[in-house]
């Protein structure tokens, strides 16, 4: 049976430390102001969006509620790498594809920069290189060479300008029997990764055991992400 | 669509534009940035890889590895763990690394760092700088110190190497202490009187380890090993933003909750750890030590104390002296009698020595007559002190409610063991030696000290440094540099008092915005005769100096971190230092040739790390006996200890006179401070006539988006930080009584200063309470506030108690400090 790979992300355990994000700048060589992964400042009970959210980073932290009786949860999101993913859809070019193991890529050399994607994600996962961008350091860290999956070019580290791109689940990780790098490098060990196909899995048991939530499910996308939501059983006050 | 709350946004967005906020071009300072520009590889490049350890002062301690190609660093992520040396124990040890330390290609790389050597040119802190060679500068250090010491004297010259790194080469142990004592200058103390650190280690000291004692050679301090959390039944994190500040220690308190584990988080602010809490309790900043009598005394009321481990491991039973207040001892009553400790015997009443054979139990209770003396017991002493912290007294100090007092002292007294972990923030107190004091009381009494997932700890591994051979190190042929803690040093240099500082040389330390009362700070520093910096960035410091020196970063210099954790992590030079930076170790080396002492520094790095750690030495400390070179150069291997995770005092033998927990402590008797009976802080406390004044306790605490002043200005952190801009926090309701909105800029003012940032309303903080992140830079071209800074507005009061440990002296209560804040106009 072939492969779907998954990621759960454990809310309980997620505190917002955004090591996951900057990790994936890091490994990814993301340009300044693009991030594949951002993490979402929210209520325990809702999952966020990021489309239309309010600019940069202004209200990290900011607990909702009214003093003392708050609450706070964080929601790292990137491309849900959805099996019915619209951004696949509405590419005219079929630069973005999506694996038989799950994993959504967009080909570099395809894309025609049209933008359609960027507009199609619900979850606002994509980026666009409206220009030439801009890197610190200056010169290509992280991975720092083309990858390359059945010929198509799904990662070069100095972008071209004027393509989409997005959260890889570290292909050239993955393909070599590796993580990708904000599951290895979670200081919450928040993030499971693995074969959703695959009962015995650690990301099937996470989710068969604590239920976890897609984003937007109502949609119809069917993310290959679930989130375990903040569980308040138990706790002391409420 | 299920309901939406968008909280967070970052540019790159659909339908978001690319335009950078955080550009480089005016970030440079002395010279344009010198990193060579792009060239994108196709095929596999030839990587080496490296083991090394992040010195960060956050005590972390994460292992890093290192991918390097060429010269250049590539990236980093976190490093594997090994065995104990003696190979015994091999932890389950998680892998350690946060943002800040994934970060550090970009603080390597920065355009911000410092490239050159530079003399001042124009006045003081007026930016203008002549680029000069290293034999100029060093030639001017040597010239100008030598200067200062003829008319001055030798310790005129105080070498500030400080927490900016944790490891042995350079920063808070480094080669400046050696350096000192070569010159007979002055230097700070390496254990920890650095600034506002040092109030809970005096606590730590005055009931467990009696600094008067040669054994404990003027103080020592220690904490029990993050993964002992896992033993826990109920974690309090007290002052505690673990989650934000302690990333990679969140995974063990995660994982101890998985198996039932409660965890009690006591901030004023709702912190990320707050939200993820238990329960979360908003006390009043500074009445901490309210808080913890109120919960001793209802575990003594109640008896839920720990009978048999009081009378077996404290002083509980002794009789204190009803005149002169300290232990009564057997000489006390009997002409030429013993110096032994009075008890009384349960069985018939008698008064007995301590260690009496014929003794059947101790007393723990009354007051007994002696002679003509009526003397209680010292558990007795404590009970009566407190006895006026009832649940309702206490909650209108601490404005925690009479139930939560109650139900914290149920839950810490009903879960054993109880772990109380504190944030150093408990320690930005003028008296936060007392709530130390006050918490190891309380764990003591329920039995939670020297047992695994017990305790009071606020830092862990200076056991570490006890593996070191120290002395040899700091004290070449005997020569010991004279001592000066940071809060003593401005007074030198004003007023000299205790004598005159006219030549400094800071080392990985940010005095100038990082100490508190900064207006003060930077009179003192503009008094000098002949400043000397060394950074690897033009620091707020290293702005008023007259030389600088361009230092390395962690990847560029050979050192050894053992801090934090129990693990030796050996630091290889990963990469050549970037344009004419040298590492302080170097630097030195220069500078002491010149001054005739450089015979003490012709030894490698590597050399120094072989001596200090006796490696191949059968005499060796017994933590590191057998360490061979191999083991330090490939990997990080963990100390041989008794406990595994380290826990302080396993064996129950407590270095103080009596050799129990004192929790009734002589030396503090001219405080009227024997046992932890609550006391006002200096400045921030309830009923401060100047409160009419400056209403506001402000707080200044750490973000997860740098290690205080460190990494402010790194594109990926800033990005993700409100672009680095400060912010004061404040309760709507506050900022409502004055006009604020959200994003207004504000004055924040006191009688020592002011500071002008945006106003963010947050439900997250306590009324009556502000916050502003510190460590954000105050420089002539990198401004993270406004105008000033939070130091601007903090004391230098230190607390005289704390003098009686000598190690641990004087404290900078950074958190003791009230304002007023008012909208700017216009």
């Amino acid at each position: 049976m072939t492969k779907h790979w998954g990621m759960v992300i454990d809310q309980n355990r997620c505190v917002g430390c955004w090591t996951c994000a900057v990790s994936c700048k890091s490994i990814n060589n993301e340009p300044l102001g693009i991030f594949w992964n951002r993490v979402l400042t929210g209520e325990p009970s809702a999952s966020a969006s990021v489309s239309g959210a309010p600019p940069a980073s202004q209200a990290i932290d900011v607990p909702h509620g009214v003093f003392p009786n708050l609450a706070l949860a964080y929601q790292p999101t990137a491309c849900q790498h959805c099996a019915d993913a619209p951004c696949e859809k509405v590419c005219p070019v079929s630069a973005t594809f999506r694996r038989e193991d799950g994993v959504v890529l967009v080909d570099f050399e395809r894309c025609i920069g049209c933008r359609y994607c960027l507009a199609a994600c619900p979850y606002g996962a994509r980026a666009f290189n409206w220009e030439k961008e801009q890197y610190a350091p200056d010169f290509p860290v992280g991975y720092g060479r083309d990858y390359r999956t059945g010929g198509r070019l799904v990662f070069t580290p100095v972008r071209p300008v004027g393509v989409a791109e997005k959260c890889t689940f570290c292909v050239e990780r993955i393909d070599v029997g590796k993580k990708p790098m904000c599951v290895e490098t979670c200081p919450a060990g928040a993030r499971i990764f693995g074969d959703l196909n695959d009962p015995a899995s650690e990301v099937s048991q996470a989710v068969n055991r604590q239920g976890g939530r897609q984003l937007l499910a109502d949609l119809g996308t069917r993310p290959s992400v679930y989130y375990l939501a903040v569980d308040r059983q138990g706790r002391l006050t409420d | 669509m299920p309901r939406i709350k968008r909280r967070q946004f970052i540019k790159g967005m659909a339908g978001g534009v690319a335009a950078v906020g955080v550009g480089l071009s005016g970030l440079r300072y002395l010279e344009p940035a010198g990193v060579a520009s792009a060239s994108p590889l196709t095929s596999a490049p030839e990587e080496k890889l490296y083991r090394t350890g992040h010195s960060n002062n956050c005590d972390g301690s994460c292992g890093h590895t290192v991918h390097v190609v060429g010269n250049r660093a590539t990236f980093i992520e976190s490093a594997p763990w090994e065995s104990s040396i003696d190979g015994k124990v091999k932890e389950d040890y998680p892998p350690r690394i946060c943002l800040r330390g994934v970060s550090q290609l970009q603080n390597t790389y920065s355009p911000d760092r410092v490239k050159y050597p530079y003399r001042r040119v124009g006045p003081r802190g007026s930016g203008k700088w002549e680029r000069i060679s290293w034999e100029e500068a060093t030639t001017a250090i040597a010239e100008n110190f030598r200067k200062a010491q003829e008319k001055y004297g030798a310790k005129s010259v105080w070498i500030a190497p400080y927490t900016g790194s944790l490891s042995l080469i350079e920063g808070v142990i480094g080669a400046g202490y050696r350096f000192a004592s070569a010159i007979g200058a002055s230097a700070g103390d390496f254990e920890g009187d650095n600034e506002g650190d040092s109030a809970c280690p005096a606590g730590f000291n005055y009931v467990l380890a009696d600094p008067t004692l040669p054994a404990n050679g003027g103080g020592i301090f220690d904490g029990h090993e993050y993964l002992d959390y896992l033993n826990s039944k109920v974690i309090f994190l007290w002052a505690n933003n673990l989650a934000e500040t302690s990333i990679p220690d969140w995974r063990t308190i995660c994982d101890a909750r998985k198996n039932g584990t409660k965890l009690v988080v006591l901030d004023p602010r709702y912190t990320p750890t707050a939200a993820a809490a238990d329960l979360w309790v908003p006390i009043r900043p500074g009445t901490d030590t309210a808080l913890v009598d109120g919960m001793i005394r209802w575990i003594i009321q109640n008896k839920r104390f720990d009978e048999a481990y009081v009378r077996q491991y404290t002083v509980a039973p002794y009789l204190i002296h009803p005149l002169t207040k300290k232990f009564l001892k057997h000489k006390d009553i009997v002409a030429g009698g013993e110096d032994k400790y009075l008890v009384v015997d349960e069985q018939d009443g008698s008064v007995k020595k301590w260690d009496d054979p014929g003794l059947s139990k101790p007393s723990l209770w009354g007051t007994h007559a002696v002679g003509a003396l009526k003397a209680r017991t010292a558990l007795q002493v404590l009970a009566d002190t407190l006895n006026k912290y009832t649940p309702e007294y206490t909650a209108k100090i601490t404005d925690v409610d009479a139930k939560t007092v109650v139900q914290l002292a149920e839950l810490y007294a009903g879960n054993h063991p109880a772990g109380v972990k504190a944030g150093f923030g408990l320690s930005h107190w003028y008296r936060a030696d007392l709530t130390f004091q006050a918490l190891l009381t309380l764990s003591a009494l329920t039995g939670n000290i020297g047992v695994h997932g017990g305790g009071v700890t606020i830092y862990s591994g200076a056991l570490l440094t006890t593996a070191y051979d120290i002395p040899s190190w700091f004290y070449p042929d005997k020569k010991q540099y004279t001592y000066l803690p940071p809060m003593q040093a401005c007074d030198a240099m004003l007023e000299s008092k205790p004598y005159p500082v006219k030549a400094a040389w800071f080392m990985v330390d940010n005095y100038a915005q990082q100490m508190s009362d900064r207006n003060k700070v930077m009179k003192a520093l503009n008094s000098l005769d002949f400043l000397v910096v060394s950074d690897y960035v033009l620091s707020a410091t290293a702005e008023l100096a007259d030389i600088v020196l361009p230092a390395c970063t962690y990847l560029e210099k050979t050192d050894l971190l053992g801090s934090g954790n129990y693990y030796l992590q050996y630091m290889p030079k990963t990469i050549q230092p970037l344009w004419e930076s040298k590492s302080d170790f170097e630097a030195i080396g220069l500078v002491a040739e010149k001054m005739g002492v450089g015979q003490y520094f012709h030894k490698t790095p590597d050399d120094f790390i072989k001596e200090v750690l006796h490696i191949g030495d059968p005499q060796a400390d017994p933590t590191v006996r057998g360490l061979t070179w191999d083991q330090l150069t490939k990997g990080a291997y963990r100390l041989n200890t008794e406990s595994v995770p380290y826990v302080p005092f396993y064996n129950k033998q407590f270095p103080t006179k009596s050799g129990k927990i004192e929790f009734y402590v002589e030396l503090l008797i001219p405080y009227e401070q024997e046992v932890c009976d609550y006391k006002e802080q200096a400045e921030a406390f309830p009923n401060n006539p100047l409160l009419q004044k400056y209403p506001l306790v402000f707080l200044s605490t750490h973000t997860r988006f740098r290690t205080h002043s460190q990494y402010c200005n790194l594109p990926w952190l800033k990005e993700i930080n409100n672009n680095g801009e400060g912010f004061l926090e404040i309760n709507p309701r506050d900022a409502a009584k004055r006009g604020i909105a959200d994003g207004d800029v504000v004055r924040v003012f006191n009688g020592r200063g002011e500071m002008k940032v945006r106003a963010r309303l947050t439900e997250g903080i306590k009324q009556g309470v502000t916050n502003c992140y510190q460590g954000g830079w105050a420089t002539r071209q990198v401004k993270h506030y406004i105008e000033g800074h939070p130091n601007n507005l903090t004391h230098q009061i230190a607390n005289p108690a704390q003098t009686i440990v000598p190690n641990f002296q004087s404290n900078a209560a950074y958190y003791d400090c009230l304002v007023q804040v008012e909208k700017v106009k216009g």
